[in-house]
């Protein structure tokens, strides 16, 4: 109990110091926000355009493809609020300054994740990511009741843990090739970009790699489905839609394993 | 004095190695390496021994890349050693890293642990709460430091408008919030100017001799050896070369003196050297000069002065010589070790 209330107030005490650097660039900070949420939305723009002219892909309209981008959006800009640490590691490693979390009595890998936050990014990310919900969310005429809102939230909090996953798989990955920008390109931007079509339009080996070696499909593809009441496709019927969340914490806990199989290898930088 | 002390570190065979790829020159060498990658092992660190005891100030030196961030990182638990064993107040720095980083402090001249773009104080705050330092500890370690470092016209200040002098200040109060009993220092002086080095040696001295912290201090400046330490540990390429008293080392190898002579009316050249040197050894056989040209006709004559006294040699000099004007000092630490580090003495 009072490890937990130790954590949480140094959570807060590390958030209240990201926060107020943030603030002093005030404008540089706001900027942020509005330039994240236009860069992105252009994006989905531009797929909303094309769309006029098909009516669906695969059996998708324009108002389901925008939810399956607003999963996209909302599960990434949670997860820069707690893991912007862990997306940025490998900068930490490279200047050394790492060495300085492993001098504080604190856990490391706690340190690294509480110390860093998005905060404006996230903004961006978030609010783009709830207009498209609440709009492609209105317009497909979900039935709301009191699972759909509990599957809604325990799919989103587990889409975020499968990307925390990766980002700390990637981290990891920093101890034993110092830069690793190409490779959090390649695993995670990359399959992201498919992620924003539903992947039954894929052929079968993108289906697979999103399913089961990279699981994107976890983080917007399986609970739109749900949620639309979809077929999936030829994956194992609906299990998939239900365990959203129970990939994310095994995910993550396993990317942990290899976080501290890796942190060994650590060879510090400079002086 | 030493036995009535206790033990708080005590490092046996401690070894290092680093793996470093070695890429052969041009592009095709850099495909090459993509396939066949070529290590080359680099000890870093080969088997060293020694033992610090509670309230000691140890300079630790040595030149660039001789091992000794290496060491102070494998005895602050940042880096595993690859064998050997490291004993620090009971802990095996690398394994209970948790508790044991909780008992030392770390100062590191080149990387500054205070938040960049917020007052100093800040950077405090959120130590205070890091290292669960209570309330009362805190307040009054700050006031302390604030004094001794004479802090407290910029600790509202956003470290990134500080001076050097003022950060690196800010960075040792920050390593010592939580009063650790062992305080490693790696090169805190760096860069700076003489009045803000005195202020820090001055600290170092303050909480060694009346708070017994115990430091470890590496450093490139011999003025901070001197003023603050009274035992140093040299390390050159990996290993031990000298451990022992200060005193001992200046006693034992500065047994010389520095002849500094101003060479009027001829151009000093290297056959003016060579001539020099010859008449020297003529004059005084049996003794061993060092001579040196330091340029603008200056010239450094050094010599033993166990058998010979710098009268004799200077009034040799000014008979034979047009001198215009000599100096004549001890030779100090400085010149000791960088002839340690140049290969000049073998200890």
């Amino acid at each position: 109990m009072e490890k937990t209330y130790n954590a949480f107030s140094l959570f807060l005490c590390y958030s209240k110091i990201t926060i107020k650097s943030w603030f002093q660039y005030k404008v540089d900070a706001c900027m942020r926000s509005l330039a994240v949420f236009f860069r992105e939305a252009t994006g989905v723009i531009v797929i909303y355009l094309t769309m006029l002219t098909f009516d669906e892909i695969n059996g998708w309209n324009t108002n389901e493809l925008l939810l399956l981008f607003s999963f996209v959006y909302v599960t990434y800009g949670i997860l820069i609020v707690f893991f912007t640490g862990l997306r940025d590691f490998e900068f930490l490693v490279n200047t050394g300054q790492f060495d300085r979390f492993l001098l504080r009595p604190r856990g490391a890998l706690f340190q690294v994740i509480a110390s860093n936050s998005d905060w404006f990014a996230a903004i961006g990310h978030g609010a783009l990511g709830i207009c498209l919900f609440i709009f492609s969310a209105n317009n497909v005429q979900i039935v709301w009741n009191f699972w759909n809102i509990i599957y809604c939230i325990s799919s989103i909090i587990g889409g975020v843990f499968i990307q925390a996953a990766i980002f700390l798989v990637v981290a990891s990955l920093s101890f034993f090739f110092i830069k690793t920008g190409s490779i959090r390109e390649l695993l995670y931007w990359n399959t992201r970009k498919f992620a924003n079509y539903p992947i039954s339009i894929f052929p079968k080996f993108v289906k697979i790699f999103m399913t089961y070696i990279i699981p994107f499909a976890f983080v917007n593809y399986f609970p739109a489905t749900y949620l639309l009441d979809k077929d999936s496709g030829e994956f194992l019927g609906k299990t998939f839609c239900y365990i959203t969340p129970v990939i994310g914490i095994v995910m993550f806990g396993a990317a942990y394993l290899f976080w501290n199989y890796s942190l060994k290898r650590y060879k510090s930088t400079g002086n | 004095m030493k036995n009535i002390k206790e033990k708080i570190i005590e490092v046996k065979n401690l070894k290092k190695n680093f793996k470093i790829s070695k890429r052969m020159n041009g592009l095709p060498g850099h495909i090459a390496n993509l396939f066949k990658p070529k290590y080359e092992v680099k000890e870093a660190v080969k088997g060293i021994d020694f033992e610090i005891y509670e309230g000691e100030c140890v300079g630790f030196i040595g030149a660039n890349g001789a091992g000794k961030s290496t060491t102070i990182k494998m005895l602050s638990g940042i880096l595993y050693p690859d064998s050997g064993c490291i004993n620090v107040m009971g802990f095996e720095p690398h394994k209970d890293r948790k508790k044991y980083v909780a008992n030392i402090g770390v100062v590191f001249g080149q990387k500054s642990q205070l938040s960049w773009d917020l007052p100093v104080i800040d950077s405090f705050e959120l130590l205070k709460n890091i290292y669960k330092i209570p309330s009362d500890v805190y307040k009054k370690n700050l006031d302390e430091f604030m004094e001794l470092l004479d802090m407290s016209n910029f600790i509202n200040q956003p470290v990134r408008q500080l001076s050097l002098g003022q950060r690196m200040r800010a960075d040792i109060a920050a390593s010592l919030l939580h009063s650790p009993k062992l305080v490693f220092f790696d090169e805190p002086t760096i860069g700076l100017d003489v009045v803000a080095k005195e202020k820090i040696r001055e600290f170092v001295r303050y909480m060694n001799k009346e708070k017994k912290v115990t430091f470890i201090f590496t450093t490139h400046d011999m003025q901070d050896i001197a003023k603050t330490c009274e035992r140093i540990i040299i390390i050159d390429k990996g290993s031990k070369m000298y451990d022992g008293s200060v005193k001992e080392l200046v006693d034992k190898y500065g047994g010389s003196v520095k002849l500094a002579i101003e060479i009027k009316d001829v151009l000093v050249d290297e056959e003016y050297i060579k001539l020099l040197k010859q008449s020297l050894e003529n004059q005084f056989i049996d003794c061993e000069f060092t001579i040196e040209d330091k340029k603008n006709n200056i010239v450094e004559i050094m010599f033993e002065n166990k058998t010979l006294s710098s009268v004799q040699v200077t009034t040799f000099l000014a008979e034979k010589f047009t001198l215009k004007d000599f100096r004549i000092s001890d030779i100090d630490i400085e010149e000791i070790v960088r002839k340690i580090y140049e290969g000049g003495i073998t200890l």
